[in-house]
Parts: structure tokens; C-alpha cells; sequence
């Protein structure tokens, strides 16, 4: 607690205005390798989080740490209003120790000083625990800056049953997708293969990052935007013509009548990511044992690749009294094979511990599944993902906009690779309004 | 004289102070620290402005680009060309509910009095989650049973949500605008209109000469406030949002400035935004009440 009354008076000689708190917020860390805590004290590190079921790990590592108490506090997702507050925690110096913090989001708290450079902490000696590319998306200017999570890989969970009845193959292409959505709609005038979310720009990101786009790279100081590359054009003329031919169904996911639809056997497949198992074993319990999952469908089936949705991590905060226990704690909340099994059984995603499959009770059969051990499609999947993919410190905003173009494409029959144009033009300003430096793919504007 | 004064001034002050204080420190601050912040922006050097980071002066450059960017202005004529729908549906309603149950031969006043008011004390985001269900196809009643008549009724379309969210506010807040004017009718003198009967007059008669110009405070500050709640939409649209691809975020102004402060992290850009629905607020609300009380005055 002394920690806040310090920094409360930092804060408030800093108040003036976000860009003055972002310089603060590098200011008040601790030299690097150095920890205010003496030897044999006890000390409680702050840690706000929403992930379900995390409150069981950090139970578990209360009662094996004593002296490191950690204390949880769950705050709402971050989408929905998390960040908002963590962020403005950030900017008056009262940010916990340690926060979850999603891949795309951290660049948006490196803007604000947030994120504690762990480097000199030691960090590095942990890297060889973690899967390659998720440890990458914490890494920024060749300076760690989280301890990565859980991961989305993709891909398709299909009902098997009414593929079989309907004589559908299991595409292994999207043009073979196409075919099989035009036969879903012959078979059943009610059922789609699948619904396309119009404002769901998460979901169409990861189509991209399949199909070998890199929306968002750096250039020297500045960000390059390169929303319609050859890969995301062909994807996004892809899905043109599935809405035009009515082969899918324009609607948002994970909704209630989304889930009431999979429920009722009216949309029969998801291209979605691995922590998708919970929501549709919670929300779609009806439709047990008949569910499958299977490789995403590919564009070049001589270069499969697979996509990512979302991903989260431990990120220790800049204004942090205690950087080492909050460290050891994010190290061994993610990789101490008890805790990443307590936190797959609240569904928490794809783990970042390495080589995860095989180590936790991810390699099992579920019922659900029809007792396929479908975890083993995601483990082959996440070694596709093109491990270069970055995100902007506004990737929030471009969501949005490509919310609400790809919604007025889908709503007007226009093209969605326009859409994305719209929200690659919109990214660039968005950029320029945060005082950085960007340009889109044509020469400088 | 000087002590005397003073000694009458004191426990005046006293009593004013808390309001003061509060209003200070809730109200006035606030908004001037909207004002100031509204000034600046940020500039910064590297990709993540880690090679420095500084504030500086912008005038009105955030009003500027709020202007350029259109999709405020957008959001603006969006609550614009709703409150010209919703704000007289709204005020018809509340007053035909009220002079009903004021109705000499009414029955069931306490019950029906109750049972109009009872939404408001629905929260918000509870009405809007309740409405979104029976918004939703595949779930609502209404949608099957329009299915079922051959119709199609699409609530969360790009066209229609804007109307359906209308639906929730009126659901809400009839009730409530119908209590301040029912207040109002109760002092309505009771000699005023027995004498009226006494006249002759009948009971629409009795509505359109004597209750109605009477009520006539009630329905103006209803208005007020429908013109304010339609400016500062929020609640409604948020709640739909995951249903449907249609409310966007920058759907209203309120909308908007949240998620550019909230979800971009641009606080300048988002008090620029505030202080602008701020003015229109209050230009529209003078706006009217100088509007009616002009003509009261004519």
C-alpha cells in the first residue's frame, strides 16, 4: 500500500494529460533487476484478470507461496471495459502488479508506458518454455514486455452427423467449402454451412492472417497499413461471392441466436479457435457427440496454414513494487503444468506453454467431440500460424472499423476488400492522430 | 449595518455550501478539465512513442478533425433524426396516458398508474437485454409469430434497428414522463372544472381549454428531457451491439466519445467530442424552452 501514497503523488503532479503519463509511467519502474522487497517479506502482488477459472491457479499458488501472495481481482473482460480501466489505472499510477493483458491490446499499453520491460529482470532464461510466436508478440523492440498466455489457433468444427446424412465431404479447401455450402443449402432450406459475422472483425483478421496478408508491419519509426494485399483481396472476393449466392448466412456469432441456430442444426460448421470448445459445449449441450473438428480449408493445400484468434498474456506492470515475484508469478502461472491444467479446465485457451499437447489434459478424447481427441487438429494447426503477424498500438479502433465497413458491405452488397480498404484508410489517421507515424501501402502520403 | 449583514448572510451560505462544493467538484471541474484536454494532443516519436512522448497545444485542431472525420457529425444527425420521431411519440404518448387516467370515468387508476410506470424501473441495460431477446431471430416470440403470418420482421436490420431502440426508450420512459404530468394535472383546481362543467363544457372540452394549457410545464420539461436522453442515446445501443452488425461504434455521439476515450485510448479526441454533444445539448434544450416561452409570452 505505500507503493500507491508514492505514487499517488506522482500521479498527481502528472495529471495534465495522457502523453505527459505515458513518459511517467517508464519513469516510476525500478531500475531494472532490482525488487523493493527484503528478504523474508511478505508481500501480496495485485492482479487483475477475468479469465475463467484462473482464480483456481492462483489459489494454488497462494497456498505454495506464502510469502508472495498474490491477490486476484476479476474485473471485466477487457473489450468490454477492462482496458478502459486498466488503462486509465496506467495513466494515475495505481495500476495492479500484474494484468491480462490480450496480443493485439499490448502495443496500445507500450503507448502508455504500461508494460514493465522484463528484460533485465532475467526473462530471458524462461523463453525456451514458451511457443515461439506466442512469445514474439510480447517481444517489442527486441525488449520482452509480457509473459505470454494462451493462444486461438483455428480451426473447423463441422457437425459430422449431418455431413454424413447429407453426403457432405469434410472440405479440405474453401473452394471445396463453397461446394459443401451450396449442398447444406440444397439439403436443408433452413441450414447454412456456416454464419459470416458482419461485425465480428476479429473473425475476418484471422481469415486474413491465413491467407499470408501482413496487415500491419513497421517500417524503420514507422507503421506501414497494407489491409489489401493479394491474400486478403482473394479472401475477401471469396466470401463476396458466398454472401451473394445467400450460401451463408450474414449474422453475428456467438450470440443467442447464433447459438440457438447450433442448437437446431441450422448452421452446421465454425471456423473458429480452440477456446470456441467451451462455448459450444456450453451453449449447444443438445448437440453432443455430434460435433468433429478438422484442419481449417486452405487456400494452397501444398502450403497449409492455419490462423489465430485472439491470445492473451501475464503482462507485469511498469509501476510494479515487486517486478521479480510478479515475474516468477507470471512465469508459473503459464508454464507449472498444475496451474495450466487447472486454467485449460476453465477454458482458457490454447496454452503458450511449449509443446503443451501432450504434457496436460489437452490429450484427451471428449465426448463432445464424439470422442475425437480434437485437441490434437488445434496442436497440428498451431504450428501453421505465420508467426510474424503484429499489431498496432490501435488495433482496438481498426476493429471497430472494420466492423462497421464490412457491416456496410455486407448490408449493401458492396465488396468487402473496399471495406477493408475504408478501414486501412481510417488506421492510417488513426495512427497520425496518436502522434506516431504511418502510411498505407502506396508511397508516403 | 456591515455585522448585521453579515450575520443574515451566514446561514445562507452554509446551507449553499454542500451544493457549491459538489457542483464544483462534479460538475464545473470536470467539464472545464474536458475543455482543457480538449486542447492538446499528442506527438510522439518511434512506433510505440517509446523514443519520447509530448503534449502539445492543438487550438481547436481534435474540433477540427471531429468535423473532418464525419462519422461524429454522422452520429449527431443519427440522434437528430431519431429525437424528431421518438421526442413527439414520447410526449404524445405520456400525455394521452396521463389524461386518461385522470379521466373522470377511469377505472382502475392505482393499477393502471402503476403498471405504466413499472418500466422505469427497469434498468436499462436490463430492458435492452430483455427487448434484444425478443429482438432476436431464432429466439423471440415476435419474430416466429410474424414467421408464422408470412411476415418478415427483421428488428436489427440496418434500417429498422434505430427504430426498435426507439421502442425500448418509449417502453421505459412513457411511464416516468406520464407521472411528472399526472403531478401536474392533480393541481389542476377542482373549482376550474366544476365550474367548466357548469358551463357546459365537455369532457374534450375540458382537455383542450383548460387541462392541457395547464399542464402545459409538465409537457415542456417532459420535452427537455426526451431531447436530452435522445441526444445522450448510450445504453440501448451498446446492449444490442453484440446482436446485431448494425450498431456501430460511432452509432451515437455518446457511443462515440466512449470509445474513442475508452476503447482508442484518445482522451483529447473523445473531450472534443464531449464538449461538442455537450453544446448541441444544450443549444437544442434553451433552444426549445426559449421557443415556448416566447410564445407564451406572445
Amino acid at each position: 500500500m505505500t507503493r500507491r501514497s508514492v505514487l499517488a503523488g506522482g500521479a498527481a503532479t502528472a495529471l495534465a494529460g495522457t502523453g505527459l503519463l505515458a513518459g511517467c509511467g517508464t519513469g516510476v519502474a525500478p531500475p531494472p533487476g532490482r525488487s523493493d522487497r527484503r528478504p523474508g517479506e511478505r508481500v501480496t502482488l495485485n492482479f487483475w484478470s477475468w479469465v475463467p477459472g484462473i482464480a483456481a491457479s492462483v489459489d494454488l499458488w497462494n497456498k505454495r507461496n506464502p510469502d508472495v501472495q498474490v491477490h486476484l481481482d476479476t474485473i471485466i473482460p477487457g473489450g468490454s471495459g477492462g482496458y478502459a480501466k486498466l488503462h486509465a489505472a496506467v495513466h494515475t499510477g495505481g495500476a495492479p502488479d500484474l494484468a491480462q493483458i490480450e496480443y493485439h491490446i499490448l502495443p496500445a499499453f507500450m503507448l502508455d508506458g504500461g508494460l514493465l520491460d522484463l528484460t533485465g529482470y532475467g526473462i530471458g532464461k524462461y523463453e525456451h518454455l514458451f511457443v515461439p510466436w506466442q512469445w514474439r508478440q510480447g517481444v517489442f523492440d527486441e525488449r520482452v514486455r509480457t509473459v505470454p498466455q494462451a493462444s486461438g489457433p483455428m480451426a473447423m468444427f463441422y457437425r459430422a452427423d449431418l455431413f454424413a446424412k447429407w453426403g457432405i465431404e469434410v472440405p479440405k479447401t474453401w473452394p471445396q467449402y463453397r461446394d459443401a455450402a451450396a449442398k447444406v443449402r440444397k439439403a436443408d432450406p433452413n441450414a447454412y454451412i456456416m454464419a459470416f459475422p458482419p461485425a465480428n472483425s476479429a473473425y475476418q483478421t484471422g481469415l486474413a492472417w491465413q491467407a499470408g496478408a501482413h496487415w500491419f508491419t513497421a517500417r524503420g519509426q514507422s507503421w506501414r497499413i497494407d489491409m489489401t494485399d493479394p491474400g486478403s483481396t482473394r479472401m475477401c472476393d471469396y466470401w463476396d461471392e458466398l454472401l451473394h449466392e445467400k450460401l451463408i448466412l450474414a449474422e453475428q456469432d456467438m450470440q443467442s441466436g447464433w447459438f440457438a441456430q447450433l442448437q437446431r442444426g441450422q448452421i452446421v460448421s465454425w471456423v473458429g479457435p480452440q477456446w470456441g470448445d467451451a462455448l459450444l459445449m456450453g451453449n449447444a449441450a443438445g448437440t453432443a457427440g455430434k460435433w468433429r473438428v478438422a484442419l481449417m480449408p486452405q487456400w494452397d493445400s501444398s502450403h497449409p496454414a492455419a490462423a489465430n484468434w485472439g491470445g492473451s498474456s501475464t503482462a507485469v506492470m511498469a509501476n510494479s513494487q515487486y517486478p521479480e515475484e510478479a515475474m516468477r508469478f507470471a512465469v508459473w502461472l503459464n508454464t507449472n503444468l498444475d496451474s495450466v491444467n487447472l486454467l485449460i479446465k476453465g477454458g482458457y485457451g490454447w496454452p503458450a506453454l511449449d509443446n503443451a499437447y501432450h504434457r496436460t489434459i489437452l490429450d484427451r478424447p471428449n465426448k463432445f467431440f464424439g470422442g475425437q481427441r480434437y485437441n490434437e487438429i488445434f496442436a497440428a494447426a498451431d504450428k501453421q500460424i505465420d508467426d510474424s503477424w503484429m499489431w498496432l498500438p490501435t488495433t482496438a479502433s481498426t476493429l471497430d472499423h472494420l466492423n462497421a465497413s464490412i457491416a456496410g458491405a455486407v448490408n449493401s452488397g458492396g465488396r468487402l476488400v473496399d471495406a477493408l480498404r475504408t478501414a486501412q484508410r481510417q488506421t492510417v489517421d488513426d495512427l497520425r492522430a496518436k502522434g506516431l507515424k504511418a502510411s498505407g501501402p502506396g508511397k508516403e502520403r | 449595518m456591515a455585522t448585521t449583514k453579515r450575520r443574515r448572510l451566514s446561514p445562507g451560505i452554509w446551507f449553499l455550501a454542500p451544493f457549491c462544493l459538489f457542483f464544483l467538484l462534479f460538475f464545473v471541474l470536470p467539464i472545464g478539465y474536458a475543455l482543457y484536454q480538449s486542447l492538446f494532443r499528442t506527438e510522439r516519436t518511434g512506433l510505440y512513442g517509446e523514443l519520447g512522448t509530448h503534449q502539445v497545444f492543438a487550438g481547436f485542431g481534435n474540433y477540427a478533425k471531429v468535423f473532418a472525420e464525419g462519422a461524429f457529425v454522422q452520429s449527431v444527425l443519427r440522434v437528430l433524426g431519431y429525437a424528431v420521431v421518438q421526442v413527439p411519440v414520447m410526449i404524445v404518448l405520456a400525455t394521452v396516458l396521463a389524461l386518461l387516467l385522470d379521466a373522470a370515468s377511469a377505472r382502475g387508476v392505482r393499477f393502471f398508474r402503476s403498471a405504466f410506470f413499472l418500466p422505469y424501473g427497469v434498468p436499462g441495460v436490463i430492458a435492452s437485454i430483455l427487448w434484444g431477446f425478443l429482438y432476436t431471430p431464432g429466439i423471440s416470440p415476435l419474430v416466429s409469430i410474424g414467421g408464422h403470418l408470412g411476415l418478415t420482421p427483421d428488428f436489427l436490420g440496418p434500417n429498422t434497428v434505430l427504430w426498435s431502440i426507439a421502442n425500448i426508450v418509449t417502453w421505459q420512459f412513457a411511464g416516468y414522463n406520464m407521472l411528472v404530468i399526472i403531478a401536474q394535472l392533480k393541481a389542476v383546481p377542482g373549482d376550474l372544472m366544476e365550474a367548466s362543467r357548469i358551463d357546459g363544457a365537455n369532457a374534450w372540452q375540458a382537455i383542450w381549454h383548460i387541462k392541457l394549457p395547464l399542464i402545459r410545464p409538465a409537457i415542456v420539461l417532459a420535452t427537455v428531457f426526451t431531447i436530452i436522453g435522445s441526444l445522450q442515446l448510450f445504453t440501448e445501443p451498446l446492449v444490442l451491439q453484440p446482436l446485431t452488425a448494425n450498431v456501430t461504434s460511432t452509432y451515437t455521439p455518446n457511443i462515440a466519445a466512449y470509445a474513442d476515450a475508452f476503447s482508442n485510448n484518445n482522451y483529447n479526441y473523445a473531450a472534443a467530442e464531449a464538449v461538442l454533444l455537450a453544446l448541441i445539448a444544450a443549444i437544442l434544450s434553451f433552444g426549445f424552452l426559449r421557443l415556448v416561452g416566447g410564445r407564451r409570452r406572445g
